[in-house]
Formats: C-alpha cells, structure tokens, sequence
C-alpha cells in the first residue's frame, strides 16, 4: 500500500493516470452498448442535479426540497430554446441563468428566514411550478409536454445518438463538476463549511451567512439549470410531472445515500437515483418503493454518511482488526475528508463552539 | 497536504475508471440489433412473443396502472394455458408480457423503454399522456410499434405523426361528442351550461361537445366557464351557472373531489340540471352517492366497456370468464376498482387478432395487421361499441354509447331524458 501511495505521489504519475481517465472516459461511449451508453447519460443528468443540491444541503446546511423546479425550469427554457432554433450555445446559457435568477431572487427572500423557513419556501417551488408549467401552454406545451430532438448525433461525426449524448454529459458535467469542486475547496468551500457549522462564528469571522447562504442556494439553481439542459438532450422530453415534488424527495435521498457533503457522493446519488429504480423493476415491478424504501434504511442504518463513506469505512474496520499503532492513529484521524456531519461531531468544542474549523482540521491531515 | 488530498482523488477516479472498464468488459457495438429484414423482428421467436409494458405500478396512478397489466395478464394468461395464439404465420406462439413501473414519471418511462426494447416485439397498454409522449419519438426512430395505449391523447392516433402508435382509448372528443349528439337527437330545447377544466382533458370534452351538437337548433350553450385542476372548489363557478337555469350542465371535470363538491353545490342552490360526466369521474360509489346524484332527472355518462360491478352484468359470461381470468393468471383477486382492468383485458383481445392475422414475424407485419381490425368486438365490450383500427385520426376504440344512472349502476340509453 505504501508502495502504492508513494508512486502515486509523483506527480508524472498522477498526471498519467488522469490522462488515462480522459482517454477512457472518451474511448468508452465507442465501446458500449446503446442501453449502457443511455444510462450512464441518465446518471450524469442526475450527478449534476445531485451536486447542485449537496452545494446548498451538504455543504451550506441549507434545507432545500426544491432543486427538481430548477432541473424542470432548466429542461423547459432548453426545449423552448430548441424548439425555436436558437443557437445551442445561447440555449446553454439561457438554461443555466433562467433558474439562477429565480434562484437568486427565492433566496434573497428565504435566506432572510433561515433555519425550516428556508425549506418551506422551498417546498412551495415544485408545488407552484406543476400548475404553473400546466398554465403558460405556449411556453411549456401544457399537460402534454414538450419535446426536443435537438440532441441527435450530427451526421458529420459518425456518431451514435446514445454515444452522441453521453459526449454532451461527459463535457457540461465534467466542467460543473470540476467548478464545484475547485469551489468548494477554496475560499467558498470553507465559508460554507463555517456557516453550516456556526452561524455565530461565521458572522465574528467577517463572513456574512446572509451572503453566503444567498450564494450557495443561486449556485444550486444554476447547476439545477445545467441538469435540467442535460435532462432535455438525454431523455428529449419533458412534461410538468417532471417537477413533481416527489422527485424533488428522491433527489434529496439521492444526496443522503451517496454522501452529503461529497463530489463523488454526488456520482453515487445519480447513480442510486437512476439504478435503484431499474434494480427493483428488475426484482419485482409492483414492489419497487417498498424495495427503495428498504434499500435507503439500510444504507443509512450501515453507512450513515453515505456511500462515498464506504472506503473509510472498510478501511478502519481493516484497521481495527490489525495491530493498533499508536503514532499512526494519532497521525490520520479516522474520519479525514469529511467536513459533513461525522466531523462536526468530532470536532474538540470549546464551549460549545468548535476549537477549530473541519477544513483547517481537514487541511492539516 | 493539499497534494495528499489530490492523490487520494486520483486514485478513487482511476479506480472508478477501471472498474467500468473490467465491468463492460471489451463489449464492442453490436451493430443492427433490430434484426434483418429477413429474419424475424426483436422479441418474437417460433414458440414466444414478449410484450412490454411501462406504467405506474407505484405512486398516485398506482391503482389504474395496475389494472392496465393486470388485464392483459389476464386474458393472456388464459390463452397460453390453452396452448398459445396460432399466428398467420401458422405458428403457435406464447405472449410473454414484461411490465415495469415507471411511477408516471416520463424520464422512468423512457429509461424502462431503453430497456426493454432490445427484448420485446411491442410496447402496449401503458397508462398515461407524458409517460408515453416520453418515448414516442424514440419508439419511432427505432421503429418499436408502441400500440393500444392508454391515453386520450390525439396525437397517438395521428398515422403521419405517429407511425408506429395507435392509441386503444377513446379521446376526450369522442366522449364529448356522443354525449352532444344524444342531446342534440332529443328533439327538445335545451340550455346547456359548460363547465370544463382549463387544459387539454377540459378543451377535449368541450370541443367534441360543440362537434355532436353542430347546427342542432334545439341546443343553446348559455353560459361556459372554467376551472384549474389546481383549484379546491368551484363554488363560484357552479352559483354563476345556477343563474343560467339551464336545464343541462355539461362538466368536464377530472378531479374527484370537485365532481361530488359540484352535485352537491347545485342541490344546496336547488338548481336541478341533467348532468353529464366524463367516463373517469362518474364512479356511482365514488362520486354519484355522496354527490347524492339521485336528486337529479338524469346523470349520464360514457362508457364502452362492462362494468363487472353492476348488477346487471354479475351473470354475463364475459364477465364471470374476466373476473376468474383476472384472479387466476394476473393475481388479482378484488372486483376491478378502475375501468383500465377491462380495458387492458380488451387490449389482449385486439393484439390477439392481429397475431392471427399476421403472416411475417415482423414489426411491420404486426403494425399491417393491426391496422387492419374492424368490427371487432372484444370480449367486455357494450352493445354498440367495437375495435376499429382502420379510420385515421382516431384511436382502436372511438365509439362509445352514452348511459344513465339508476340509482346502483349505469344503464346504456338510446335517447335523452
């Protein structure tokens, strides 16, 4: 394992293997089937909303039930978008900033209340935006949904439409989830991190929750906006169920199960969202929510913080069955990238106040 | 230790990266899996066909989405025990149906489509508009016949639009309309009030209603108002009509509650109207009893299949061979609450015709074939209704006949009042 860490270590090897990643991430939509292809897309669709919504929950500590209106409200200015042949990059960006606006303008108002208040707002967004999406017919195509083809694979790159859409997620995911990433481990990352623990201690350390939380919810809808493209040029359809507040649920479980507080948490739940479904369809099509329902208990009850946990997990129970070595224990505490819910409760309090911020643990380990 | 941090992710990416790999192993593109021309389509071998099917087994349209497999379970649950369905191709063949639960979310529907069309001959007999507008576009690109579905929506029984669907449903106009030319028939004077719901299910019912009583000199719509489906009461829209004293109130309505709320506002205002219901909202448990519908001269309704419930129906023999079909092959042992459970059982009996018929195991074959039923009348059916696969423009089952409530049940009539 040393030897292992020590290779990796160099940075030549490091930049190989993320080379290799590229590569394979490019070759691998050639080499699939059509179905495999689709539902890796699927997933990216749902990674991307995932992580908008762990943006605002998981890292800010925000309650937010209404990430699908912004995933709805991203597919329907794609599909209108695309429907009158705009340009595709103009339909990207309109699909991005319609939410983010609606998301900065709910959470000047919400950010205000915090604490429940936040997540009651926002509960009321999924609810308002079916009817609402029923209503405005011209824009939306009523009850009965609109549909865009604008996704197809383009005759000059010889390509599949399946593998033509799994490029389009694998480009605009990848990025967002390379900018949230970087986000949440800089500056931002450790503001956020400050406001979910303490607000007190936020506002002595000159960070204004106001702000931040402000930040973090537009943030989300922005990335909902992107989510909501992906939707449309993945499943080339959208209807006002697709807002249904259930779902805006779902993806919040989503988030719990993979890892609240987590970029690759956040793969994990798209991947639950979009697999868990098929896999009890598989088992038995009229049971699939009671098999959801247990599956989610018993993730919760055997990883509390998610799958992402899941190495860290095995790997202090492998510890715990070798030899405890004092110096090493001492060196890596058993819960190190987690600036989620383990951390805080491990965190020495003075007082009630955390001794030191999670990321500066963090960044010490 | 930002560099340690870098390593740990590195290492979990590449790790990600090659468990794909090993998993997919080096599966190349299988190119063409729809088959030759020659052979055989998808999902059809010399002893099976398989059918799929996505509908909400789970979630609010649980109960009509069950129904909507059920049936067909069914009806081809009791044809494979007696040995298959002898094709036109003189092969005998057993019906496999595989049906998934898309909960009435049109991203599930498309990802269990996805699915299953590398497995199944057809999709049929899915409930619901968004759920099956989520992959009709695929469905026709990839030329997977999508038939006998479960929507009023027109646009499924459009050959141009849809080359691959046919709806099996009657349209909201088709109910409108019946309902329209009964009145119109009458021969008396009428004031009709409308009152319909604000989106495509209101406008269908209103427009098919205006269609049957075209140049009818007798009929006058004196007032038309409408309603969100969002709304939690129509009060003020049914103290508004009262004031028309109209002696007929066409509602469009598809929501339960507002239907009963809407009988008794009108009793409390003693406005004593003849109503008329859409098929979906005139349950006599459901609705007609606590509405208190008797205090009416007449509430009507459109149906075109039987109801096993009624009184009148307990000795037909379709309906006793259905309800033990239903316990025995689809594990279903209640009395059908929705109508989708006959007509999902109908829907059996029309794809089983077009199995006879066909005489190539292929898709195109099959969609010939089932364009090509006429005067057929499934078991289940009302006198005067039947499949009629040949006329463009409208779904397998257009006709319906209007009926009356009695006081228990519904009973067909032949004229208005």
């Amino acid at each position: 394992m040393s030897l292992a860490t020590g290779l990796l270590s160099r940075a030549w090897v490091r930049w190989a293997i993320t080379a290799v990643v590229v590569v394979v991430l490019f070759v691998l939509p050639l080499q699939l089937d059509e179905y495999t292809n689709q539902n890796l897309a699927r997933i990216g669709v749902f990674a991307v909303a995932v992580l908008g919504l762990n943006v605002v929950m998981g890292y800010t500590g925000q309650v937010s039930l209404g990430q699908i209106f912004f995933v709805g409200a991203g597919a329907y200015v794609t599909g209108y978008g695309a429907s009158h042949d705009w340009n595709i990059v103009l339909v990207f960006v309109a699909s991005v900033l319609v939410p983010g606006v609606i998301g900065l303008l709910v959470a000047l108002a919400a950010a205000r209340l915090g604490g429940l208040a936040i997540a009651m707002v926002t509960i009321a967004l999924p609810i308002v935006g079916v009817p609402f999406a029923k209503r405005l017919s011209d824009f939306t195509g009523g009850s009965q949904g609109m549909s865009s083809a604008f996704s197809n694979a383009p005759g000059w790159t010889g390509l599949y439409n399946d593998q033509w859409q799994l490029y389009i997620v694998l480009v605009v995911g990848g990025a967002v989830f390379l900018l949230i990433r970087n986000l949440v481990r800089g500056k931002y990352g450790r503001a956020f991190a400050i406001v979910k623990d303490n607000e007190a201690v936020a506002a002595s350390m000159g960070i204004s929750p106001y702000r931040y939380k402000v930040l973090a919810f537009t943030v989300a809808s922005l990335i909902g906006g992107a989510s909501g493209f992906l939707y449309m040029a993945v499943i080339q359809f959208t209807s006002p169920e697709t807002m249904s507040f259930g779902h805006s649920i779902t993806l919040l479980a989503s988030m719990v199960i993979g890892g609240a507080a987590s970029i690759l948490g956040s793969l994990l739940g798209g991947a639950y969202y979009v697999l868990v479904p098929q896999w009890s369809n598989d088992i038995d099509p009229n049971l699939t929510e009671l098999l959801q329902g247990a599956l989610l208990l018993l993730t919760l009850l055997l990883l509390p913080g998610g799958l992402a946990t899941l190495p860290r997990v095995l790997a202090r129970t492998l510890r715990r069955t070798r030899t405890p070595d004092p110096s090493e224990r001492r060196q890596t505490p058993s819960a190190p990238p987690a600036p989620g819910r383990a951390s805080v409760e491990e965190t020495p309090t003075v007082g009630g106040i955390p001794a030191q911020s999670p990321t500066e643990r963090q960044e010490q380990a | 230790m930002k560099r340690k941090k870098n390593v740990r992710l590195t290492g979990a990416i590449a790790l990600i990266s090659a468990v794909a790999v090993s998993l997919t192993g080096c599966g190349g593109r299988d190119d063409d899996s729809s088959g030759g021309a020659r052979g055989a389509s998808t999902g059809i071998t010399d002893t099976t066909v398989t059918l799929g099917v996505t509908t909400p087994l789970s979630g609010a349209t649980a109960g009509p989405g069950t129904c909507t497999v059920a049936g067909l379970k069914a009806y081809f649950g009791a044809v494979n025990a007696k040995g298959g369905v002898k094709f036109g191709d003189g092969k005998t063949r057993k019906v496999e149906i595989k049906a998934q639960d898309d909960a009435y979310d049109p991203q599930k529907a498309k990802s269990n489509y996805d699915q299953l069309k590398g497995s199944v001959f057809a999709m049929t007999s899915g409930l619901g508009t968004p759920t099956n507008r989520a992959y009709r576009e695929a469905a026709i690109a990839d030329k997977v016949p999508q038939v006998l579905v479960m929507t009023g929506d027109p646009i499924f029984s459009d050959t141009k639009e849809s080359p691959e669907q046919l709806g099996f449903v009657p349209t909201y106009v088709n109910e409108g309309e019946a309902f329209g030319k009964l009145l119109a028939a009458s021969g008396q004077d009428h004031k009709v009030a409308i009152l319909s719901q604000n989106d495509d299910y209101g406008q269908g019912y209103v427009e098919g209603f205006k269609k049957g009583v075209e140049g009818a000199s007798n009929i006058s719509i004196v007032k038309e108002l409408t309603y969100e489906a969002t709304d939690t009461s129509v009060d003020a829209q049914i103290t508004q009509l009262a004031g028309t004293h109209a002696d007929v109130v066409f509602n469009a309505m598809s929501i339960t509650p507002l239907a009963i709320a809407s009988l008794q506002k009108a009793q409390q205002l003693n406005w004593k109207p003849s109503w008329f219901l859409p098929s979906n909202t005139s349950s006599p448990k459901a609705i007609l009893e606590p509405g208190k519908a008797m205090a009416y001269p007449g509430v009507y309704s459109v149906s075109f299949a039987k109801a096993p419930q009624s009184p009148a129906f307990a000795g037909d023999e379709d309906v006793k061979t259905f309800l033990s079909d239903l316990k025995q092959y689809a594990d279903y042992p209640d009395m059908p609450a929705f109508p989708h459970c006959m007509w999902s059982y109908m829907v059996g009996a029309t794809l089983d015709q077009a199995f006879q018929k066909m005489k190539e195991p292929t898709r195109e074959g099959f969609m010939k074939s089932l364009r090509d039923i006429k005067d057929f009348t499934a078991p289940l059916m009302l006198e005067g209704t039947s499949v009629d696969t040949t006329v463009d423009g409208q779904p397998a089952v257009s006709s319906v006949v209007v009926q009356k409530y009695n006081g228990t049940g519904y009973a067909t009539v032949e004229n208005f009042g």
